[in-house]
């Protein structure tokens, strides 16, 4: 083995002389790289494509065991593309999406530009806010399902002892609220993290900046606005693609307030898929629906990798 | 999709685990017992009856048949509930499943066209008890002419009543959806509801529907009239009030907690919430279904199956028959406190003085099993749609039960 070893380097001595350390050192890395290329092949390739193999075969709980499943093209594609429940899906996922990083985004924006000034007890304030992110989602679910529950929930609760009890409201059972009841719910467990990458963001704004402006006379609102959100682009643009790919996925906290209904209100797509493979057990469906619900929060990643990449470049 | 990633990744993973841990053991012992002829032979067994209440009586079970069937352990393992039927189907992508398992009645929709159960056909014929059964529970066992299962135990869906309530409104308990309109309209005040039911969207829902679809004289292939029917009747229920449009959210347990708490003078529910109920400071009776048409309830419970790919299946049947000598079942039921589904064990046990279990195994009889084929849960899916459409305002009862028919008729059309 040594030998070989030898001989083999040997060989590339005569041909490429200067080169040598450094190509080694990149072979080097290739062999460092090796334990997480395995662990990705492993349990992300191997996964995935799995996913597509199934995606293209005729898999349901029958031809499960025999092996027997044949391969039918794009069939459980347009099976998929044919259901009208799958768009239903999509709409809903399109508006819980959109409505969540709207107001994570405009929420956490205005409690990082608050925490963002020191005043007391301001770090501790901020630790607690971010309870909300690290529960488990199956807990927050539960705790919203309680408290937006219409006979005993907090949230009625509240408003009749306000003497607004004319505005409770049966938030989850109604169809026309259910999906607001979640959006409200999803919301609540991401301001936190919005804020603080947005948090981060403002510090790295030079205080001297907001200082000559003062000077010069811009009032808050027209620091605000030429200084402070001109320079959060970035930040801001990236924090908003990352909660899209979070949020597009969101299963769990849906899952566990209302199931998808009532009727199929809150069927997003990732309940939709969830429900073909694990309902209905149409393998090879789901494994296409799948895909399709990956393309968004791919294509959003890819944008922010390109932009991650346009920034290192820039610096 | 990352789900569906992560959880074949999981899988995989968790698969690769407890082969490693537990599952060790038993090849082990499957081979040392095998080769030496005659051995011990080692049966896995599933089931997901997880709760601590019920241990005692299956570790007594599995004592039993471990001293009394010859050359045989038992390796139990539980699951929660919702998962053991994903299980079975990711157990059969990767190879790893049990020899027997008990599962939910319901479950051989799906698991009887997957040729994953073994066929009892040959050894039920020859064992000659079949006649002993209760004919839901047994036809509940019976997958395109083949016997895919035994009952394990059996329950159904009544009425429960208030009595407190219902006397001082002047009513008795209702037999026909007329006086059960009427009762629960009677009963109906402040914060009380007169009727409690789960009308979730899931098959808990549907168990709970079923019945009134039956009762008008139908069944899933004429939703689309008798289907209208019954969710006509849920309808007028709530919209005088007398059912909470929020049971689109109840699941059945919710709905005991109302009655327990006595937001609701009657509920529909099975036997397995009578040991809270005991305890409840309330008194309460339990009667059949109210009838229209007909008289019918929906049956529960769970079945014994042996799977294909089972080594040790001549093994696992002699398992099974063992836990049905009358000997052994009835210590284990009332353990349990689950119903037979044996008719010949209707004045043994618990049952036979308990008036409120013997209500219950007394409707065994018009308890219909959920035996729709592999398709089922597409046409339970619309079901629970369609009822959910109609108590929340957002669909007419002809209308739902119209649109539900077509991918009922579809799904259980396409077998």
């Amino acid at each position: 083995m040594g030998k070989h070893h030898g001989k083999r380097q040997g060989g590339r001595h005569t041909r490429r002389h200067p080169s040598s350390p450094s190509s080694r050192r990149r072979r080097a890395g290739y062999l460092f790289s090796l334990p997480g290329l395995a662990f990705l092949g492993l349990f992300l390739a191997y996964p995935l494509l799995y996913n597509v193999w199934t995606s293209v075969h005729d898999v349901d709980l029958g031809t499960l065991l025999g092996g027997a499943s044949r391969f039918n093209g794009l069939a459980n594609y347009r099976a998929t593309v044919a259901d009208p429940d799958f768009w239903h899906a999509v709409r809903l996922s399109i508006v819980f999406t959109l409505a969540s990083l709207l107001f994570q985004f405009v929420i956490g924006f205005a409690l990082a530009l608050l925490f963002a000034r020191p005043f007391p007890l301001n770090g501790l304030l901020r630790s607690l806010l971010l309870v909300a992110w690290l529960l488990p989602p199956v807990v927050s679910g539960t705790l919203f399902r309680w408290m937006l529950d219409g006979e005993s929930g907090a949230y009625n609760a509240l408003l009749r002892a306000t003497g607004l009890g004319a505005l409770s409201h049966d938030w989850l059972t109604d169809p026309s609220t259910s999906l607001a009841g979640v959006v409200f719910a999803n919301v609540w467990v991401g301001v936190p993290f919005n804020m603080l990458l947005l948090l981060v963001g403002l510090h790295t704004i030079d205080p001297e900046l907001h200082e000559a402006a003062a000077i010069d006379g811009a009032s808050v609102w027209q620091r605000f606005r030429w200084i402070t959100l001109p320079l959060m682009r970035p930040v801001s643009v990236t924090v908003l693609l990352l909660g899209l790919v979070y949020t597009f996925k969101v299963f769990d906290i849906i899952f566990v307030m209302t199931g998808g209904g009532p009727v199929d209100a809150t069927s997003v797509l990732s309940l939709y898929v969830y429900e073909i493979f694990f309902r209905f057990f149409r393998f090879g469906e789901g494994a296409a629906a799948g895909l399709l619900l990956l393309l968004v929060p791919l294509l959003a990643g890819g944008l922010y990798v390109h932009r991650l990449r346009r920034e290192g470049e820039a610096a | 999709m990352s789900y569906a990633v992560d959880r074949r990744g999981f899988l995989r993973a968790a698969g690769a685990g407890a082969a490693a841990l537990g599952l060790g053991s038993v090849l082990t012992s499957c081979g040392s017992g095998g080769q030496s002829g005659g051995g011990t032979v080692t049966l896995t067994w599933w089931d997901y009856f997880t709760l601590d209440n019920f241990q005692p009586a299956f570790a007594r079970l599995v004592k039993d048949i471990e001293s009394n069937v010859p050359d045989v352990r038992i390796e139990r393992r539980t699951f929660p509930f919702a998962d053991l039927d994903r299980q079975i189907t990711l157990g059969a992508v990767s190879g790893d499943l049990p020899d027997i398992a008990i599962v939910d009645n319901v479950a051989m929709n799906s698991l009887g066209g997957s040729g994953l159960l073994a066929d009892l056909t040959g050894r039920v014929e020859e064992w000659g008890q079949s006649g002993t059964y209760y004919e839901g529970p047994w036809a509940g066992c019976q997958v395109d002419g083949k016997t895919l299962g035994i009952p394990n135990n059996s329950n159904c869906l009544a009425l429960y009543c208030n009595t407190r309530m219902l006397d001082s409104a002047g009513v008795k308990p209702p037999t026909t959806w007329d006086e059960l309109a009427d009762a629960a309209q009677k009963l109906t005040r402040g914060d009380r509801y007169g009727l409690a039911m789960s009308a979730i969207r899931t098959e808990e829902g549907v168990f709970q529907f079923l019945p009134f679809l039956w009762q008008a004289g139908g069944d899933l292939d004429t939703f689309a009239t008798d289907g209208a029917t019954a969710l006509s009747f849920l309808d007028d229920l709530v919209a005088k009030g007398s059912l909470s449009e929020q049971c689109v959210g109840w699941t059945q347990q919710d709905v005991n907690t109302r009655f327990v708490n006595q937001r609701a003078a009657m509920q529909i529910n099975g036997p397995w919430q009578l040991p809270s109920l005991k305890q409840a400071d309330l008194e309460w009776e339990v009667v059949a279904l109210p009838r229209d048409r007909t008289s019918a309830t929906c049956l529960g419970g769970e079945n014994w199956v042996v799977m294909e790919s089972s080594k040790h299946q001549d093994k696992a049947w002699e398992v099974l028959e063992y836990t049905q000598r009358p000997s052994v079942l009835v210590p284990y039921l009332v353990a349990l406190g689950n119903l037979p589904a044996r008719k010949d064990l209707a004045d043994t046990g618990t049952w036979a003085s308990d008036p409120a279990l013997r209500l219950f195994l007394s409707q065994l009889s018009v308890a219909r099993p959920r035996q729709y084929g592999p398709h089922y849960a597409d046409a339970s899916q619309a079901v629970a749609v369609a009822e959910q459409a109609v108590l929340t305002d957002s669909a007419a009862p002809t209308a739902a039960a119209k649109s539900a028919a077509v991918k009922i008729d579809k799904a259980l059309g396409s077998q």
